[in-house]
């Protein structure tokens, strides 16, 4: 219970947080759109797709691998960083807060803002007659993988590395837009050279696209994305407890007035 | 309410408290002051369990100091950590639901403590558009939301214009008055001076002097202060000697200490002969005291 009541405190205080600032909604909602839009076209044109197949085969890409992982990757560090450069972290190590709810706060509400985009992307993609074929039980599970394993990884670069909000900036661009490249997110993975394939089975969001992807447009079942599935299930269990020793390690170092 | 008992912390090879002994009654405002790196932050640290000490023992209404006894206390830190996008209601709702106040509870406590602190009319106004006085009364109310029986407030009148300062004096009071202890830190001996009923001199990690100011004034062996300015301050010091005045410097100010009452006449008298600018006389002050203890 005070777990639960903790951490939906956390997560309607962000919520809360992200409606007052109106201009970053606005831009999350029309980065995923715009991403999608120019996937599908390009896919339309130079694969000689439909266009139904061509926004079928964008969407899974451009949500897990472009619009979640700014939202929540993104997204989670600027909010640990947010609360340590305004010090509001101070008052939460005073108060009776655990961290266990405030990684699940953090977590909670990035999942609301993912669904949102979910939805979003989804809703542009069926406007040019793309729908989900596989099980939306399977995809959504696909989904809130990929939102655990990027808060998790959020939470350790913001407890880590990230100091300022210019951090947050440099370590997306460092990391995030390679990954992101060697993803899928932006040209399908089924183009790469050998080599850079192999590199790319490394990569997670390789893995939540290919498993988004076979489940959305190719209607698979979770044996034929086994691989993908189970890769992205183990990076998620992998970046929650590094989130948790991250947090864990902060708390020594920073917990202090 | 708090008891201290021969606290030891050291950073490294460095020790910063040293066997420091405080007790605070209930419903007492005790004000902790010392310099810079007194030991004064660290207190608070291992008070709010953020620290853990090397030795000694420490209570919260006879509880040892855990994780248990943080909903017992209040802080206020000298920054106002706030969340500048919310609202002050917000902002108060949010502190009341992580500490567990249940949703009714929980909106009465919020208006509560709005009013408490005269800001029930700026309750739906984001923190960003409140004044500084605004956010400091503010976050006291962050504080307070929770029904804590200490509330330690850091410097929570530094940076403050003398109107906002009084507002919060005045706060401080009525807390008081509601029967919450209060551990006050402050540079502003004045503010310590009218607000605490005890006060506390901390340096190097020990309470060098601790009592009410009556009891602190007996430090200083004078009833009154003069303060003078001369030219030939050589010569007046000599005087004063001759006297039985002790002298001291108070910042560029040459002070003497009389050890009794005396009519300004008189005081005039003494320094007969010395070219004499102009004299101030001051009663003994927790200043006076302060500079007494800690430059010992």
């Amino acid at each position: 219970m005070k777990y639960w009541r903790e951490t939906l405190a956390v997560a309607q205080r962000i919520l809360i947080e992200l409606l007052r600032r109106r201009r970053s909604l606005v831009f999350w909602s029309i980065f995923p759109i715009s991403v999608l839009i120019l996937n599908g076209f390009i896919l339309a044109e130079r694969a000689k797709l439909s266009m139904a197949e061509a926004f079928e085969n964008a969407a899974p890409s451009t949500l897990v691998g472009a619009a979640l992982f700014f939202s929540c990757l993104g997204g989670s560090v600027a909010t640990v960083v947010a609360e340590r450069e305004q010090q509001t972290l101070k008052r939460l190590f005073i108060s009776p807060l655990s961290g266990t709810s405030y990684f699940l706060g953090i977590f909670v509400a990035h999942s609301c803002i993912g669904i949102g985009q979910t939805l979003l992307v989804y809703t542009v993609a069926a406007f040019w007659g793309a729908g989900f074929k596989g099980s939306l039980l399977l995809g959504g599970l696909i989904i809130l993988l990929s939102i655990v394993s990027y808060v998790g990884v959020g939470f350790i670069l913001g407890t880590q590395l990230a100091r300022r909000t210019e951090d947050v900036n440099a370590l997306v661009a460092a990391f995030g837009v390679p990954l992101l490249m060697l993803g899928g997110a932006f040209l399908p993975a089924s183009l790469f050279p050998k080599t850079l394939l192999d590199i790319a089975k490394l990569n997670p969001i390789y893995h939540m696209n290919e498993a988004l992807l076979g489940v959305s447009a190719g209607g698979d079942g979770l044996t034929k994305i086994a691989s993908h599935f189970w890769f992205l299930a183990g990076f998620a269990v992998l970046m929650v407890g590094g989130g948790w020793l991250s947090y864990r390690r902060m708390l020594r170092v920073e917990r202090r007035l | 309410m708090l008891r201290i008992e021969k606290l030891k912390k050291s950073y490294g090879k460095l020790p910063v408290l040293q066997d420091l002994t405080l007790h605070i009654a209930q419903g007492e405002i005790y004000g902790l002051l010392g310099p810079n790196g007194a030991g004064k932050t660290t207190t608070i640290n291992i008070i709010c369990n953020l620290l853990q000490a090397d030795s000694g023992a420490i209570a919260i209404n006879n509880q040892p100091v855990s994780e248990a006894t943080k909903p017992l206390i209040g802080v206020a830190p000298q920054e106002n950590l706030l969340y500048k996008t919310l609202t002050c209601e917000e902002n108060l709702n949010f502190f009341a639901r992580i500490y567990g106040l249940p949703a009714k509870e929980r909106q009465k406590q919020v208006q509560a403590c709005l009013a408490a602190v005269n800001l029930a009319d700026r309750a739906k106004s984001p923190v960003e558009t409140l004044s500084g006085g605004m956010q400091r009364r503010l976050n006291i109310a962050a504080a307070l939301v929770h029904h804590p029986k200490l509330a330690i407030l850091d410097e929570p009148t530094t940076g403050l214009d003398i109107e906002a300062r009084y507002e919060v004096w005045e706060l401080i009071r009525r807390l008081q008055n509601q029967g919450i202890t209060i551990l006050l830190t402050t540079h502003l001996l004045d503010e310590a001076e009218r607000l605490c009923q005890r006060i506390g001199i901390l340096k190097n990690g020990r309470i060098l002097a601790e009592g009410s100011l009556a009891e602190l004034r007996q430090l200083i062996p004078a009833q009154e202060i003069v303060v003078v300015q001369t030219k030939d301050e050589e010569s007046a010091i000599a005087r004063a000697k001759k006297n039985g005045f002790i002298h001291r410097r108070y910042g560029n100010d040459l002070a003497f200490w009389l050890p009794e009452h005396l009519e300004l006449k008189e005081i005039i008298s003494r320094f007969d002969g010395i070219p004499l600018d102009s004299i101030a006389r001051q009663p003994v002050r927790l200043e006076h005291i302060y500079v007494e203890v800690t430059q010992a």
